[in-house]
């Protein structure tokens, strides 16, 4: 994919990022199980945001068809402690359910208390999540920040310290891509900030 | 775990043919060797069938538990001692964790637990890490833990 490689050689020279061979980021959160061990290709490694760095890459997977997302992967590890599991998908994304045969393991939790933030996103948890230290992460700021954010697609997952944030858009280019690691980064900067609270 | 849309179909499946093959036959007068047989087979179904019900049943009491746990329970911290996997559950790794459980004002101990987790789940569960864990104020070796 031509386009690709320029979108992400692009935004290299504008932010200094370091380009990769590839980046394996292993089963780190749902949407790269999904993947399958499938690498980030192309892929570059620095700074997303503010004090954050992290890896940005385009990953793609097939199932029963090809599935394309571009990602940026940073981690805050001390948020396990608090919050092991939150998702915060675009409403719409296909995601796997997690029920199978006749008994469902409830592996996660729909978090409903914000209407405005559940028109845009599916918020799911562990089933235990302390519901006050959530509250807290979803500021009425941060929900409104949530609401508005660019990129439109985007969604995060936190899963044991890994902050993921993606878009579903195959080729966003290099403003789509700068606005993905600045998302990210400000996703995770703010997880960190609840966490240091 | 709980019950979904199905298991609910399952039960009623199950439990709903398993009725008509036991009783049907006999009502439209099917001869005596074949009824027998369509009987077995629809006993055997109302067996499944309440079995399922039963374990579906248990299941919800278990998280009601669960959950009386997380309202009630004292909130302490889990750390991974081992974790570890030989076999799976619709492809998710049926984890065996050894696990050092703190609780305020009860101090450390060790406790084991299983879990089906799925794979990016199971793939961070390391020694060393930290979760969140509830414990019940009456028995320490009953607790909840937040994954």
């Amino acid at each position: 994919m031509p386009d690709l490689q320029a979108s992400y050689g692009e935004l290299a020279a504008a932010r200094g990022l370091e380009r990769l061979p590839g980046f394996d980021p292993g089963p780190l959160t749902p949407l790269l199980s999904e993947a399958n061990g499938a690498s980030l290709q192309p892929a570059l490694r620095g700074r997303l945001g503010d004090g954050v760095d992290g890896v940005v890459g385009h990953l793609a997977y097939k199932r029963n068809k090809t599935f394309r997302f571009n990602v940026a992967l940073t981690e805050v590890p001390v948020a396990t402690a608090f919050a092991p599991r939150v998702f915060c998908v675009r409403r719409g994304r296909v995601t796997r359910d997690d029920e199978f045969y006749g008994f469902g393991a409830r592996h996660s939790k729909l978090w409903t208390e914000s209407t405005v933030l559940n028109e845009r996103y599916a918020v799911t948890t562990s089933p235990y999540q302390d519901p006050i230290w959530l509250r807290r992460l979803f500021s009425p700021g941060f929900i409104d920040w949530l609401r508005t954010a660019e990129p439109a697609d985007f969604s995060f997952e936190l899963a044991y310290g890994a902050v993921l944030g993606s878009v579903e858009e195959d080729d966003p280019g290099a403003d789509g891509l700068a606005a993905l690691c600045d998302a990210t980064a400000h996703v995770a900067t703010r997880i960190r900030e609840e966490c240091e609270e | 775990m709980q019950l979904n849309r199905v298991g609910i179909g399952l039960i009623a499946f199950f439990g709903l043919a398993g009725a008509a093959f036991a009783v049907a036959p006999i009502l439209i007068g099917v001869p005596g060797e074949v009824a027998g047989i369509l009987a077995m087979v629809g006993v055997i179904w109302v067996l499944v069938a309440a079995g399922l019900a039963w374990y579906a049943r248990r299941q919800k009491r278990k998280a009601a538990h669960q959950d009386w746990i997380f309202q009630q329970g004292i909130r302490g911290t889990a750390t991974v001692l081992y974790a570890g996997s030989h076999s799976t559950v619709n492809e998710m790794p049926l984890m065996s964790l050894r696990l050092d459980l703190e609780v305020p004002g009860a101090g450390t101990r060790e406790v084991e637990r299983r879990e089906i987790m799925p794979v990016f789940a199971a793939s961070r569960m390391e020694p060393g890490l930290t979760l969140p864990a509830y414990v019940n104020p009456e028995d320490p070796d009953d607790f909840i833990l937040v994954w």
